[in-house]
């Protein structure tokens, strides 16, 4: 392989060439779609010799978790993926995980929730993982998905920090889409992640221990949980030191977030994940018509970084945070994050927007973003602002005419 | 060749658990995990499903000489899974010394074995993992106050099957007949284990502790607490629940399931649920003959195949 | 308000003794409000159950570590510097003790901060019902009558509301008779108010980061959960005959603790310090060699 080789690869391709290139131990893995290429990939380099250890096809997501905290905690590298459904599965042992303060790295492939089943993407399946206790990247590109599990082994692995680390990438605009990845020498990536050695306590003959063991007293429970907070909190500087590390050998520097545009910009519209790319675009049309849009990536979900949030918006005048998930009664998930982490600062913006878009994959187009711009120079209400327009619901119309056998439905 | 033991002073004289625990005075299924362990030695590492048992180890303790790790209620076996993968790969990998390997042992309730965690240990069963299974089994949730659990027997009472008007056996279900769903698996070894039989328990522990792959123990667990009689006479139950037959001793190896303690004559069903609170509907205000003589007949049912 | 705190044995009825204390007080016309605290213990462990009564709205919740009374079923516990039951007790405190001993005798063992009222409520337990170990009753009993603001009949009433569901009529009759005859045992007394101090700031402190080893519940210290002695949980205790036994060991083969060790003769020795009183061994031994003593007199041997 040429050094630092270039090469179409799906975001479910360059996540398994991430696990390849960590030189990964171990990997229990389930199915679920979109995340399935991963797993299927990384079965066939097991099983052929390309990576050496072992993968176990699990029962479900929820023993797929457990079994990649146990081996995590017996001193092996760990990696999984899952998505969707497969997700609020192992809820329950992803909670448990980050508790054991076990390093391991696992892939999320947003896919929107359940009722009504789809496959599309939301991110209402990572948001309900925010207060696990896991550090969280979210990936726009299929690039950032590879770099962030080389990243993301060496957070994880850190032993101020010892929990699961959490990579997401949306289901089909990520997982499914090919674009040009860089693939980093291995023998570069052997030096910037070198074989694991654990620097915690680990199940072998020589030293028993107890794990996990139940916790009676509200004194201690707490301390452990403060102890957990503070480890998802330190996370944030072990990020800045890998990362600075990372590029290094690599040449890609990431930051907590990315600026794009925002540096005279009078309206920032607040994304994540693959939409962001689309943001960007959206930023240069408007700009093109005069309106100075900018955009705020966020790249580090936990912890929340604050610091860097304020830095970016004090002095910009209105902020959208366009949420690709929804807690019903209340609006987007990230929108009261952001807004806590500047309320109690001089010179914060003056006016917030909720936007909810792109629930169940439906696209958001550039005119979304006009919308929102609409809204931000409006004294409208602060409501959150469902992007959701004329042509979604004459779409709806037609299906749901057909659903309930009402006359003028069709099925073209 | 395995050392069979044959009298008590064979047992192993280590300790693997020691006392302090928090369970109750008089558990059965402690003596059970006790001798089991003595057999099994200390290089163990315990995935324990929540139960009565998760209070083996309560922080900042811990009873046993070997490891411990408290999973859910549900996923011992996957984390058991996990364990023996990593250690596999550590000692493939030439990272960890044999000296150094552990065995594997998910200590689980009935109510984990038998409903929220079957699923999965169905999983490890067809994968073919090498660990051991102890199911204490006491025929209910016990951790959680004694509720109905699939190994609830037919006519026993408790919190959630309560015996009333509408419904006076209590209990209306079968047991769930864990031992032949894992036999269905066909794991490498299957047993049933009393503690009231310890020379039984420990030689086959330590027959099992000769094998590989899954190797499953279902213990019988006289519960002073739910079942509702006074501790010291857990033996006393234990006893007549193999003299009744109504708790086979048996094990299951190379394709034959074999009898290892067989009642010569079996006494009648009554004489072992009269002693106990959770039958107590059975014979007061007055006695429910039916219930009874269904729960002789089920027991006369199994018997008579192996007769 | 008057805060009342119990002490005993799973398997003793404490929780049911702060239930029957709060449901005579309600009916008395009082606020009230009782709980048990459930820890990780069994029939036998160390119980403590609460009893809150007031004539205003109680604005508290939660366990009580400042008592104005103090009711102890179990005297055995005094000895048991976990449970330590005189926590939180000071001079304003009434204590009472269930127990035959005299309070000079009792003041000699325990520090107790003045001195405590006694009765010997498991000899009328045994007397009434013909169980000396079940104490709900006797115990709500002596509270609600150191108290002296609960009317006999309230406390009556409160005696078939909590037990009349479980309890066969005649055994209901004999618990109400023991009511009787225990309200009539012990005098009311004058609860003295707690100083009331001004409130200052919690000394709150920010945690640092510590080694995962220990942020998170990990145990690197095999077996020592020994340093925990359950011996404190027996009410009975056996004790071997070693003129007779043979060292069959079937006790130490029965006994689900591993209280029972063999020594260099190859003879029984109970471990004391952890054995919980399940008496198996005594059920077990197939010549009767180990007899069953009452705790607190085989204590003292």
């Amino acid at each position: 392989m040429n050094k630092h080789s270039k090469m179409m690869l799906t975001g479910n391709k360059a996540a398994a060439w991430g696990v390849r290139l960590a030189q990964v131990d171990y990997v229990p893995a389930f199915p679920i779609t979109p995340q399935t290429e991963i797993v299927e990939t990384l079965a066939q380099w097991f099983s052929d010799g390309t990576l050496t250890g072992k993968y176990t096809n699990m029962d479900s997501e929820h023993s797929m978790f457990m079994a990649a905290g146990a081996a995590a905690a017996t001193g092996v590298r760990v990696f999984t993926a899952s998505s969707s459904q497969g997700i609020l599965h192992g809820m329950e042992a992803l909670y448990t995980i980050a508790g054991w303060r076990v390093p391991l790295v696992m892939v999320n492939v947003s896919r929107a929730l359940a009722t009504p089943i789809t496959l599309e993407p939301d991110h209402n399946d990572v948001m309900s993982t925010r207060d696990c206790g896991m550090v969280q990247l979210h990936a726009e590109t299929c690039q950032e998905v590879l770099d962030f599990i080389l990243i993301g082994h060496r957070i994880a692995e850190h032993p101020q920090v010892a929990l699961p680390v959490l990579v997401n990438m949306d289901g089909f605009y990520l997982s499914f889409t090919r674009e040009p990845v860089v693939l980093p020498e291995p023998s570069e990536v052997a030096r910037f992640l070198p074989p694991y050695k654990s620097e915690q306590p680990v199940f072998k003959a020589s030293q028993p221990m107890a794990r996990a063991s139940a916790v009676f007293g509200g004194a201690t429970y707490s301390y452990f949980k403060i102890q957990q907070d503070l480890a998802v909190r330190q996370a944030e500087t072990v990020f800045h030191e890998v990362s600075e590390e990372f590029a290094q050998y690599f040449g890609r520097n990431y930051g907590p977030v990315e600026n794009f545009m925002m540096d005279d910009a009078e309206f920032v519209f607040v994304m994540s994940n693959s939409f962001a790319t689309k943001g960007k675009a959206a930023v240069l049309e408007l700009r093109k018509q005069g309106i100075k849009a900018g955009l705020l990536k966020l790249r580090l979900i936990r912890p929340f970084p604050t610091q860097a949030i304020a830095d970016s918006l004090l002095g910009h005048h209105k902020v959208a945070v366009i949420d690709q998930n929804l807690s019903p009664g209340m609006g987007g998930i990230l929108f009261p994050e952001i807004v806590t982490s500047l309320y109690s600062r001089i010179n914060r913006p003056e006016k917030f927007l909720s936007v909810i878009g792109g629930l169940g994959g439906k696209d958001i187009l550039k005119e979304d973003f006009f919308s929102i711009v609409e809204h931000l120079r409006s004294d409208k209400s602060e409501g959150p602002l469902f992007l959701y327009n004329d042509d979604d619901l004459k779409q709806f119309k037609k299906v749901s005419h057909i659903a309930l056998a009402e006359k003028g439905g069709s099925e073209s | 060749m395995i050392k069979t033991h044959k009298r008590v002073s064979d047992l192993h004289p280590e300790e693997i658990i020691t006392p302090g625990t928090g369970l109750c005075a008089g558990c059965g299924g402690l003596e059970g995990l006790r001798l089991a362990l003595k057999e099994l030695g200390k290089d163990v590492v315990i995935c324990n499903a929540a139960g009565c048992f998760t209070l083996l180890s309560v922080y900042p303790f811990t009873p046993l000489q070997g490891s411990w790790l408290y999973t859910t209620m549900g996923g011992p076996v996957p984390a058991a899974q996990g364990i023996r993968d990593a250690l596999d790969v550590q000692l493939k990998k030439g990272k960890l010394p044999s000296q150094e390997n552990l065995q594997v042992l998910v200590v689980a309730g009935d109510g984990s074995s038998n409903d929220i965690g079957l699923g999965p240990t169905s999983a490890a069963l067809h994968r073919k993992l090498d660990f051991i299974y102890f199911c204490y089994d006491n025929e209910a949730y016990g951790n959680t106050g004694f509720q109905l659990s699939a190994a609830s027997p037919f006519g026993s009472s408790t919190q959630t099957s309560p015996s009333t008007h509408e419904h006076p056996a209590g209990a209306e279900k079968m047991k769930k007949n864990l031992f032949d769903i894992w036999k269905a698996q066909d794991p490498t070894y299957i047993a049933t284990v009393s503690p009231r039989e310890p020379i039984d328990l420990s030689n086959k522990f330590a027959k099992a502790k000769t094998m590989s792959g899954p190797r499953m123990f279902i213990c019988m667990s006289p519960c002073p607490t739910g079942w509702g009689f006074d501790p010291k006479d857990a033996h006393v139950i234990a006893k007549l629940a193999v003299d009744t037959g109504i708790f086979p001793i048996k094990e299951y190896f190379e394709g034959k399931v074999v009898h290892t303690k067989r009642p010569r004559k079996r006494l009648p069903v009554e004489k072992f649920l009269e002693r106990q609170k959770r039958f107590s509907h059975l014979f007061y205000p007055e006695r429910c003959e039916d219930v009874i003589s269904q729960i002789q007949k089920n027991v006369d049912d199994y018997w008579s195949h192996f007769e | 308000m008057i805060q009342v705190r119990f002490h005993g044995r799973g398997g003793q009825g404490i929780k049911t003794a702060s239930q029957i204390l709060g449901s005579a007080a309600f009916n008395s016309g009082f606020q009230a409000q009782d709980f048990p605290l459930y820890g990780a213990e069994r029939r036998g462990a160390p119980i403590v159950a609460f009893t809150r009564i007031s004539p205003t709205p109680i604005l508290e919740r939660g366990p009580i570590s400042n008592p104005n009374l103090l009711l102890i079923g179990d005297e055995t516990l005094l000895n048991d510097s976990q449970v330590a039951p005189l926590c939180g007790a000071d001079e304003s405190t009434i204590v009472f003790v269930n127990s035959t001993k005299s309070t000079e005798q009792i003041q000699k063992q325990f520090p107790f901060p003045a001195a405590p009222l006694i009765l010997d409520l498991t000899d009328r337990c045994q007397n009434f019902l013909g169980k000396g170990h079940i104490l709900s009753t006797a115990l709500a009993t002596a509270g609600a009558r150191i108290l002296g603001n609960i009317d006999l009949k309230d406390l009556l009433e409160a005696v078939k509301m909590e037990l009349g569901q479980s309890l066969k009529p005649e055994t209901l009759q004999k618990n109400l008779e023991l009511t009787q005859d225990i309200f009539h045992s012990l005098s009311p007394c004058t609860i003295p108010e707690k100083p009331i101090k001004a409130l200052a700031s919690s000394p709150l402190i920010e945690l640092k980061q510590t080694p995962v080893h220990e942020a998170a519940p990990i145990i690197l210290a095999p077996g020592n959960m020994a340093l925990r002695k359950t011996g404190n949980w027996r009410m009975q205790r056996p004790k071997i005959d070693y003129d007779h036994c043979n060292k069959c060991l079937i006790c130490y083969a029965r006994c689900p603790e591993g209280t029972i060790k063999i020594d260099e003769d190859g003879r029984p020795q109970i471990d004391y310090e952890h054995c919980k009183g399940c008496m198996i061994c005594a059920q077990e031994c197939p010549g009767h060699f180990i007899q069953t003593i009452r705790e607190s007199e085989g204590a003292h041997e």
